[in-house]
């Protein structure tokens, strides 16, 4: 039900938008505009940039660039397939356990916090010393308890080195995702649960038949945001192995792939922004058609109720 | 407040005419120590010249130092990379580096190293500061303790590391999570396994990376893994700085920057002993990788050339040289310095100066001008995937091969 703005409060309401929106426009709709205009020219970076039409998108799709980019992609999917599972799934869990009325549980809403507040830089500096395969803890741990076998070298192996990080992700991040769930979950009416329990229902049946449907919006949404935040990754890899996403590219993501395109890696191998900015509307073009459906999504969903 | 004007400008003034300021960004930390040195010898030559030197780490540096030039805001001299590099190139063709031949005297240093900064227009954009050599450092007392001797073929030295090993000790520490690591082994390898001939003729397309002794040196490196340390593809180098220097391996695949400032400050009764790569047999001569580090390269920003100027002089110099040498323990670029007297650093000097390969296909090379680079997107990958098992040597070499002749031409002709 739209209520009737009056011209006058049209105008005041435009004044309050205005600064926001310049500052907007400057910031995140002109750099997005200029990103997508440089990814059709070459730009070491200084001087001219040349124009050079669908060149980079061929060299990043059909060229030789393909099978990096390709291998990129995969690992976000892997990503964000993973990091749903653990953080939402297991997150889910722990907002369940931690939504009873047990004295000082508050403790632990703590203690599943204090990663999340660590900068995330320093969590991937932290990992990679407790990793290293000589000396790192986990694999002290492993030797000491009798399980040698177990100790590999976790960032060196390309099989696992993705994983373990993800690990990593999920270790620092699913803090917020519990508290988030957890919000929500205590929203429910407390006279559904209670006529449930009255109903004769298990916890179990509690959870899968009354909670779990009434968090299911709260689901989505930070379903949308793992998948911006999965697609967008790059810090926590390159604290833990380095912008050339080692081992052999086993780690590289998107994230690697546009830092190391537009800003070359170790080795004199040629710098080009504009095939970066091609990278980025890649990137872009994944998440934004998600990110808009979501929004209709969400109207459609409002205009319902 | 017209007072308050004029008084600011006449200090403004004052200020500028008495002492010019001269600022240098670069990414060497090692460096540091080096400018306050140079200030007080220009100082005592009677030049009024302050030198503010500023350090970025190396994986930003680059970009910073771009943009900041771009916008006026840079320095007035840099530490440039070496050519033919397109981060330099594009910097010069964008008038952002200025020629300084003719300005600066550079009759000290060698053709080999100025052919680093001298661009396709035929002008040096820059005055060299260091020379790297890398190659085999080991462990003299591990040595000593188990009666070995400098390896003068490859079989030698796997023998060494075979008795090494029998013994417990780790032979050879490799940081298998940095591929750069690992491209720069290859490539010190293939100066002497290879050899400069075999190198020239790869890179005038007379042999390309199919050839059989590629992939043999593919192979012999892959037999090396044996010698390395458990789990050694997830350590870094700081894990082998501190190996090394902590006598827990005997030998590393390294360069001579990390001896004074890294491996002796962490243990300084550690004695290093150096060599070079042994080839395959007894009738092949070692060679060493050498390469120039970089530049001092003047910009388009500088507020006051002449006093720029002054500096860039001084660093072509024997005496800046010394003082370069004296603080960092590495190789200047300057012939005539005096070094200090290590003899790990005498025996380098000697190997810049007589046993430097004339041909490389690593960092300075040709093959790391475009992309796919053979140092970012062959080497440094690749042998991470050939020592993981995920790719075999003859892979290694086939890998080469597609890369660089998408786009080099001596290398483009099917085979």
């Amino acid at each position: 039900m739209k209520t009737k703005i009056k011209k006058k409060e049209k105008k005041y309401i435009l004044l309050f938008i205005i600064p926001t929106l310049i500052l907007y426009t400057l910031f995140i709709i002109y750099p997005l505009f200029s990103s997508l205009a440089l990814s059709f020219y070459s730009w070491p970076g200084a001087g001219k940039p040349t124009f050079v039409g669908l060149r980079n998108f061929r060299m990043l799709f059909v060229g030789p660039f393909s099978k990096e980019l390709f291998n990129a992609f995969f690992h976000n999917v892997y990503f964000f397939i993973l990091t749903s599972l653990f953080e939402l799934g297991i997150g889910f869990f722990i907002a369940v356990m931690l939504a009873t009325k047990i004295k000082r549980i508050s403790i632990f809403k703590t203690i599943i916090y204090i990663p999340n507040m660590i900068p995330i830089i320093l969590v991937g500096f932290m990992w990679s010393l407790f990793l290293n395969p000589q000396i790192g803890f986990v694999n002290q741990l492993l030797r000491a308890i009798g399980l040698k076998n177990l100790a590999k070298p976790w960032l060196g192996d390309p099989n696992l080195a993705l994983t373990v990080i993800i690990l990593v992700n999920v270790w620092r991040s699913i803090g917020f995702y519990v508290l988030v769930l957890l919000a929500a979950i205590q929203n429910i009416p407390l006279d559904l649960i209670e006529a449930a329990y009255m109903d004769g229902a298990s916890n179990w049946q509690l959870i899968r038949k009354v909670i779990f449907p009434l968090t299911l919006p709260t689901f989505r949404t930070l379903l949308i945001l793992l998948f911006i935040w999965s697609f967008n990754t790059f810090e926590l890899i390159y604290a833990m192995v380095g912008v050339q996403a080692g081992p052999f590219r086993s780690t590289d993501v998107l994230g690697t792939l546009f830092y190391r395109t537009a800003f070359g890696g170790l080795g004199s191998a040629v710098v080009d922004m504009g095939l970066g900015a091609a990278v980025t509307v890649f990137i872009f073009c994944i998440v934004m058609p998600l990110s808009i459906l979501y929004v209709v999504y969400k109207e459609k969903r409002e205009s319902e109720r | 407040m017209k007072l308050q004007m004029i008084v600011g400008i006449v200090l403004a003034v004052v200020v500028v005419g008495v002492a010019a300021e001269v600022t240098i960004w670069s990414w060497r930390s090692w460096d540091i120590p080096v400018w306050p040195k140079v200030e007080a010898a220009l100082k005592a030559a009677g030049y009024d010249i302050t030198i503010k030197y500023e350090v970025f780490a190396p994986t930003e540096y680059d970009a910073k130092m771009a943009l900041a030039l771009r916008t006026g805001t840079g320095p007035d001299l840099v530490y440039a990379r070496r050519l033919p590099d397109v981060r330099t190139s594009s910097m010069i063709d964008a008038g952002l580096y200025l020629p300084i031949d003719g300005l600066v005297d550079l009759s000290h240093f060698p053709e080999t190293v100025l052919k680093y900064i001298t661009y396709t227009d035929g002008r040096i954009y820059g005055v060299p500061f260091a020379v790297q050599v890398i190659g085999i450092f080991y462990n003299k007392r591990i040595y000593e303790q188990f009666g070995l001797k400098e390896p003068e073929t490859w079989d030698e030295l796997v023998a060494n590391a075979e008795i090494l090993k029998a013994h417990g000790i780790v032979p050879f520490f490799i940081p298998g999570k940095e591929g750069w690591t690992l491209a720069m082994q290859h490539a010190m390898c293939g100066v002497s396994v290879l050899g400069p001939e075999w190198i020239c003729k790869l890179i005038n397309g007379e042999v390309n990376f199919l050839d059989p002794r590629f992939t043999d040196l593919n192979r012999r490196l892959n037999e090396l893994k044996v010698y390395y340390q458990d789990g050694f593809l997830a350590n870094s180098v700081t894990d082998m700085n501190a190996a090394f220097a902590f006598e827990q391996a005997a030998m590393v695949f390294y360069g001579i920057w990390e001896y004074k400032q890294t491996w002796k400050k962490l243990n300084p009764e550690l004695e290093v002993g150096y060599f070079m790569v042994p080839p395959l047999t007894r009738d092949q001569k070692p060679y060493a990788y050498v390469y120039m580090d970089g530049a001092i390269t003047l910009t388009s920003n500088a507020k006051n050339v002449e006093a720029a100027l002054k500096v860039l002089q001084f660093c072509a110099t024997p005496e800046f040289g010394t003082i370069f040498a004296s603080e960092t323990w590495n190789i200047p670029a300057v012939l005539g310095a005096s070094l200090p007297e290590d003899p790990l650093l005498q025996e380098i000097l000697d190997v810049y100066h007589n046993h430097a390969s004339p041909c490389v296909y690593w960092v300075g090379s040709v093959f790391v001008s475009q992309r796919p680079s053979l140092y970012d997107d062959v080497l440094s990958p690749g042998m991470q995937a050939m020592y993981a098992g995920k790719i075999s040597p003859e892979d290694l070499s086939k890998m080469a091969q597609d890369a660089i002749s998408q786009w080099y031409p001596p290398l483009m002709k099917k085979d």
